[in-house]
């Protein structure tokens, strides 16, 4: 240190204390190491607090249908069968980590829209097990808006979708049409799509489904044409009059992997999952779950209740619980 | 800005006799002296370039990458130089899904972790719990009262009625105990942060190898998007508190440790000196005079850390962490903009809560520090603080008696329809916007997109290598050729194009909005006055809340992300432009007017190049908040990288989500790099 | 070794200090010998290496890169008195300072404090030393801010593990002692600058030292107040005979304080003497120049000033002792018109007469002293 102050050297840090210090940091860190090594000498529970008997905890996916699921489960689990139920908000992909590591006992609907954590959690760590279907049977799509169609009739083969890709140039679609593409989550192979039927339009992918629905809306609104991924049974589906534009047909394998895609999507039934231990050990509760099959009908009138009539779910779970005990009645384990 | 209210009396009377000779005291004409040597106008653009070489090989570079980019037409980064990252990561994947519950690695180490931090986490939930509303409210409102001093002095009574205003309209507002979710969420992680931060401050500003070696980390861990670590963290230690509080760490302990550290490094040499001259051990001097001396700095980084938590609490929803941030999301699932924003509205009572507590505190530590409290004073502190204790132990054994768990529903308020009118009129009414974005879209961000896509890597890389060199030195210059080499051999070149183009036209924006609103608020102490708490609110406000309020105004896309970047970055550039001016030296001002120049002359011959250094400062600053917003932006259709990370995160991608991270560091290093003022400043 | 730099004649030729004999209360306060501290890379090499002693400063940095800030200084303080150092700003006094209880490492060479070898103690010996046997009140106070004045005083004893009742009631009594009563609570931003060093001073005092290191105490306060500090430290000087050194930048604080003055220059010794020897007699032109200003009759004795009696002189006159300052026999001269006599046992050793003390007034008496003066 060329620094002709003093300060600097009176400082008592100078090489021998300093690499003493040094020393002895290490000699503390190593002996912290060494008691959380003993501490850890013990393996930790892997089943956490919301794994625990009285209590299930319900993964909840983002979008309507499956809040209507799991409004109308809890308020029977609860009234019923008096098991406590927890529900956390979490995608569809978080869920399936959350039921293998014993945070969430189950989902109630399920896409199919992650092949490989199927593979991974169900075939070959079994860690997480089918519950059956649900009933309610999914469809995703390429749809237009009516008013589109309308005027457009022959839109709604592929085919015919170049011609009019310059009504749906945006700023943000490169100078092709534009396709608004899916919350990153949802099974999708839109670009695998549009590149193998060699479409003149770009993927603009939303982030989350809400900016999807946002942007459909106002798109909507001001009347303007739009190409957007889309589904059934989905909250919006009354209020908005959207025109499927037929694809290729789908077949087994057709959209593996998703670069090499050029097909439309299949009729998905949707599937509960549970954790293995739940599965095994969770009682009436987990038999409950795997009795819960209701109708896209059931579930449209829940969701209904909630957007239409802006019913808080508990409430549309309470009203179509009261009309409909035939139903629910089966789902109750046989005492 | 024609009628300047700081015009006195004193810019008219000495217009009048211009002679130096007849200013009074020579330290006035010293400042008249300098006021002149501010150039009127700077040199001719040839003139400055003769006088710098550095700003001429700026120039060149810059000249020779428009000229290879208007020949080459693309240039983007070859596909021959790329690497392979998507095989081992897809790889390490598979493996921590497959192992996360029974590998060793996990059973022995990493699950004690979670497990305790899920553990600590629910134990405050049910301790809040039992406490009741009424307990929590009276205990928080007392520490608070005598964190500020607990005496009848403003400041005190101030920040005890905050306290209790925040919590009780978090009751009103019918978020009780989401808002007692995140409570616990934030006790948990704020201690964690900042004994973590604190042992780390302590070695780095103690030994100048930890310095060293600690410095670049908390750089990284600063710049880093905690959208960027939330999908390995979740990885690792699944779903729920346990990832959320984690990344909630490393987010938040950057601040905490640098000011510790800064502190300890900047204690008055004389005073340790004095220490060591009476013979103190390394431990005496450490204990009486290193750590009571950093006091000040050490309670900064505190208040900062205590802020970053509370915005990566409510972020972490986005992987189970519950609380606020789990209603917000949760109201966006259904598009309920009224339950999402009575949900912001808490998550800023408790910002502006915690604040402003622990402002108090810092102040009143201080302030002790200048004058002896009165024995009636200190037993009355001694006192609230005790009955606080006592207050907190009977609550805690009989709180549920006292009174409900849950604040009380009959006091409660349903804001919700109304917010959701509000909003809904603001779309319909607003709706022309969509046409601006439009505009700015096309007419910014494309060109400028396309610009940078044209660009060759090689002479973007030597333009980087032209800037770093100029403004820093010739690290800075290698670190940014650096980070941009691999981004491209990520493979992410094009994507971080796009991104770079969003985060210049944010920057502008930002830079544009700031330095005009501080302007103003240095000017006007009104404008400043109640400005504050709206920057307080466009800081604190969870983006989610108007992003997608926003979408319905203007439309998914890009300009969403940058409209987002600008609130969030503005504030920040805002208030570092306001100090910096008015700490402009007021003798040089005040010459200024006596030689009888206008408003404006001051302003753009005076105060703006004075205070030029603490605007580069928010320049800077602005290019990581910018950045770091951006990337949320990839949920609202901004696409680029912010868009690959949430796809990772939702699909538990590591092959996609961890390369577009790791490009995003890259990137925010650079710019931090090529926009940093010579001089290294502390803590952000 | 004496220092090139230094042709004056010492008042004192230092007795060689042994490191191995024990501590001796005999021996000096303080005896330094062939010191050095070069602040630079490799800085052990230049005191050995003749060709780099021979350069100067400025030829050395450019050469090797290395600053000399002290360059082969050797000097005893005695017990018992005010020994200043002065030079100008980058003159190594400072660092001089700070080697004495090596708070600055020296480069080579070795002092003694009280016979016992200070390079030589191990750190707990060290510290014991500056627990105890020194304090040292610096510049710019290095007081803590966030403690009262009265914990202040008493952190000397802190550090040395004194209980609190025992090191507050010890504090009280020096903060008595220095003038602050009453201001026990106060911290040390509420002080004025003067206030603070009379803090810095308690502190320093508090721990009962034997030698009191001073680093330019007063040079940060107002003219005023640093008059005050000085007379201070004069009262207690003379009250507790406590040695002292004292680093000074400021010539007429030398004068004042110092019953002996070190000029340093670049490191070096230029002269060191009482202050009258420095004033009467510089060394060199760098002195010269340096005490050119100083009133000389407030500084210059009747010893030097006077000129060997004749018989005829020798039993009247007024009489005058020979410590007695030329300004003082000034006035007895002029007031009793006629010489007067320099006497000390009764004996009468010469006379100062008005031509005499114009001499000295004038700056001219170094010619007829180097011919005339006698020597007792």
């Amino acid at each position: 240190m060329h620094s002709s102050t003093h300060d600097t050297q009176s400082n008592p840090s100078n090489p021998s204390k300093h690499s003493k210090r040094i020393r002895n940091a290490i000699l503390a860190g190593s002996a912290v190491v060494g008691m959380l090594a003993v501490s850890a000498c013990s393996a930790a529970s892997t089943t956490n607090a919301g794994g625990s008997d009285d209590k299930v905890t319900l993964a909840q996916p983002s979008w309507a249908g499956a809040q209507a699921n799991i409004a109308v489960a809890k308020k029977l689990l609860e009234d019923e069968l008096g098991v406590e139920v927890d529900v956390r908000q979490m995608n569809e992909t978080a869920a399936f980590t959350a039921m293998d590591g014993g945070q969430a006992d189950a989902v109630l609907e399920d896409w199919h829209g992650n092949p490989k954590q199927l593979k991974t959690f169900v075939e070959k760590k079994k860690s997480v097990v089918s519950a059956g279907e649900l009933g309610v049977k999914g469809h995703i799509g390429w749809y237009v808006p009516k008013y589109y169609a309308d005027k457009h009739p022959d839109i709604t083969n592929w085919k015919n979708l170049n011609k009019y890709a310059d009504d749906f140039k945006t700023s943000e679609s490169k100078g092709k049409g534009q396709f608004i593409g899916a919350d990153p989550e949802y099974s999708q192979h839109d670009t695998g799509i549009i590149k193998n039927l060699d479409l003149d339009f770009t993927h603009v992918p939303s982030g989350s489904e809400s900016a999807q629905q946002e942007e459909i809306e106002r798109l909507y609104k001001a009347k303007k044409p739009f190409l957007t991924y889309w589904w059934t049974p989905q909250v919006l589906q009354n209020e908005l009059e959207l025109v499927e534009v037929e694809l290729p047909k789908y077949t087994k394998g057709c959209n593996v992997p998703v670069e090499k895609a050029d097909c439309g999507y299949p009729h998905v039934d949707l599937e509960k999952f549970m954790n293995a231990d739940f599965a095994k050990n969770g009682g009436d509760a987990a038999e409950f779950i795997k009795n819960f099959k209701w109708s896209n009908e059931d579930q449209d009138a829940v969701v209904n209740y909630m957007t239409q009539d802006k019913m808080k779910p508990e409430a549309a779970a309470e009203k179509w619980i009261k009309e409909n005990k035939d139903v629910w009645e089966a789902w109750l384990p046989k005492k | 800005m024609s009628a300047a209210p700081t015009e006195t009396p004193v810019t008219e009377t000495p217009v009048l006799d211009k002679q130096p000779d007849t200013t009074p005291g020579g330290g006035q004409s010293d400042a008249a002296a300098a006021v002149k040597g501010v150039p009127s106008r700077g040199p001719g653009l040839r003139a400055r370039f003769a006088g710098s070489p550095k700003a001429l090989i700026v120039g060149m570079a810059l000249l020779f990458a428009i000229v290879t980019a208007a020949v080459t037409g693309n240039g983007t980064w070859p596909g021959g130089l790329e690497v392979d990252v998507k095989t081992p990561l897809t790889d390490l994947t598979d493996w921590l899904s497959l192992n996360r519950t029974t590998h060793p690695v996990f059973l022995y180490f990493l699950l004690h972790i979670s497990n305790f931090a899920e553990t600590a986490y629910l134990s405050l939930v049910d301790l809040f719990a039992a406490m009741g509303w009424l307990g929590v409210t009276v205990v928080v409102t007392l520490v608070a009262w005598a964190a500020a001093g607990a005496d009848l002095s403003r400041r005190a009574l101030r920040t005890g009625a905050i306290a209790l205003g925040a919590l009780a309209l978090c009751g009103v507002l019918q978020m009780w105990e989401p808002t007692m979710e995140t409570l616990s969420l934030m006790t948990v992680a704020v201690i964690a942060s900042a004994v973590i931060g604190l042992l780390l401050g302590l070695a780095s500003g103690l030994s100048d190898r930890c310095e060293r070696v600690l410095r670049p980390v908390f750089d990284v861990m600063q710049i880093m998007p905690a959208f960027a670590y939330l999908l390995p963290l979740m990885l690792i230690f699944g779903i729920g508190q346990p990832p959320a509080l984690i990344a909630t760490v490393i987010y938040a302990v950057p601040p905490m440790a640098r000011l510790t550290s800064l502190g300890l490094r900047a204690a008055d040499p004389a005073a340790l000196e004095a220490s060591v001259s009476l013979g103190a051990t390394g431990r005496q001097q450490l204990l009486t005079a290193r750590l009571p001396l950093a006091r000040k700095q050490m309670m900064l980084g505190l208040n900062q850390t205590i802020m970053m938590c509370l915005s990566m609490v409510v972020l972490a929803s986005l992987i189970g962490a519950g609380g606020l941030g789990d209603r917000i999301y949760r109201a966006m699932a259904t598009k309920d903009m009224g339950m999402a924003l009575t949900a912001g509205i808490s998550v800023v009572l408790i910002a502006v809560l915690l604040d402003r507590s622990t402002a108090a505190a810092g102040e009143q530590l201080q302030e002790r520090v200048s004058q002896v409290a009165t024995r009636a004073a200190l037993l009355l502190r001694r006192g609230v603080w005790l009955l606080a204790l006592v207050l907190f132990v009977v609550f805690a054994l009989f709180g549920t008696a006292l009174g409900q768990e849950a604040w009380p529903e009959a006091w409660s308020v349903d804001l919700t329809t109304g917010i959701q009118q509000g909003v809904d009129w603001i779309t319909r009414e607003l709706s022309f916007m969509a046409n601006w974005s439009d505009a700015f879209a096309r007419g910014v961000l494309n060109p400028v997109r396309s610009g940078l896509i044209a660009v060759p890597w090689w002479a973007l890389l030597l333009l980087v290598a032209a800037v770093g060199w100029a403004v820093g030195t010739w690290r800075a210059a290698m670190t940014g050729v650096l980070c941009l080499a691999l981004i491209g051999a990520l493979g992410l070149w094009d994507a971080s194009m796009d991104t770079l183009s969003q985060v210049f036209a944010g920057l502008a924006l930002t830079v544009l909005v700031g330095v005009l609103i501080g302007v103003l608020a240095a000017r006007v102490p009104t404008i400043e006055r109640v400005l504050r708490p709206v920057l307080d609110v466009m800081q604190t406000m969870p983006q989610f809340v108007y992003l997608i309020p926003v979408i319905g105004l203007i439309g998914q896309g890009r300009a969403v992300g940058v409209f987002a970047a600008v609130i969030y970055a503005a504030p920040a550039v805002i208030r570092i432009t306001t100090e910096s001016l008015k700490q402009v030296d007021p003798t040089v001002l005040e010459a200024s007017r006596s030689l009888g120049d206008t408003t404006s002359q001051q302003l753009f011959k005076v105060q703006l190049p004075l205070a030029r250094k603490g605007l580069l400062v928010g320049v800077n600053q602005g290019v990581v908040l910018v950045l770091s917003m951006v990337v949320i932006g990839g949920m609202v259709g901004g696409g680029a990288l912010g868009y690959q990370v949430v796809y990772g995160l939702s699909k538990q991608n590591l092959a996609i989500g961890l390369p577009a991270g790791a490009a995003i560091v890259c990137l925010g290093l650079m710019l931090d790099r090529l926009s940093q003022p010579r001089e290294k400043h502390g803590g952000r | 070794m004496t220092d090139p730099n230094t042709n004056t004649a010492k008042t004192t030729e230092p007795t060689a200090a042994d490191p191995a004999a024990p501590a001796d209360p005999a021996a000096p306060a303080f005896a330094v010998r062939d010191l050095w501290k070069v602040f630079g890379p490799k800085a052990d090499r230049i005191p050995g290496d003749p060709a780099h002693q021979a350069l100067s400063t400025a030829e050395l940095r450019e050469k090797t890169g290395c600053t000399a800030a002290v360059r082969d200084v050797s000097f005893d303080v005695r017990r018992g008195e005010v020994f200043v150092v002065m030079g100008l700003s980058g003159s190594g006094k400072s660092t001089l300072v700070r080697t004495l209880t090596r708070l600055i490492e020296p480069t080579s060479g070795s002092i003694a404090m009280d016979g016992e070898d200070v390079l030589g103690m191990d750190k707990n010996r060290l510290r014991e030393l500056r627990r105890r046997q020194t304090a040292m009140v610096f510049q710019h106070f290095g007081l803590l801010p966030h403690r009262s004045v009265l914990d202040n005083v008493a952190y000397g004893l802190e550090i040395q593990g004194v209980g609190k009742a025992e090191r507050r009631a010890k504090a009280q009594e020096i903060v008595e002692k220095v003038g602050l009563a009453g201001m026990e609570e106060r911290r040390p931003t509420q002080l004025s600058g003067g206030q603070q060093q009379r803090v810095g001073l308690a502190r320093a005092l508090a721990v009962d030292p034997e030698v009191l290191l001073f680093d330019e105490p007063f040079s940060a306060l107002d003219p005023l107040i640093r008059r005050d500090m000085q007379e201070e430290v004069i009262r207690l000087h003379r009250e507790e005979g406590r040695t002292m050194v004292f680093i000074t930048h400021d010539l007429s604080e030398a004068l004042r304080l110092g019953d002996r003055i070190m000029l340093m220059r670049d490191g070096a010794i230029v002269q060191l003497g009482t202050p009258e020897e420095i004033v009467a007699n510089p060394a060199d032109e760098y002195v010269r120049d340096f005490v050119r200003d100083v009133p000389r009759e407030q500084v210059i004795s009747v010893r030097r000033a006077m000129r060997p009696a004749d018989a005829a002189e020798s039993g009247s006159g007024k009489e005058l002792a020979p410590d007695t300052l030329v300004v003082d026999a000034i006035e007895a001269v002029a007031s009793s018109g006629e010489p007067c006599r320099v006497v000390e046992d009764g004996r009468t050793l010469g006379i100062v007469d008005h031509e005499r003390l114009l001499a000295v007034v004038a700056g001219i008496d170094g010619t007829l002293a180097d011919t005339e003066a006698v020597t007792v």
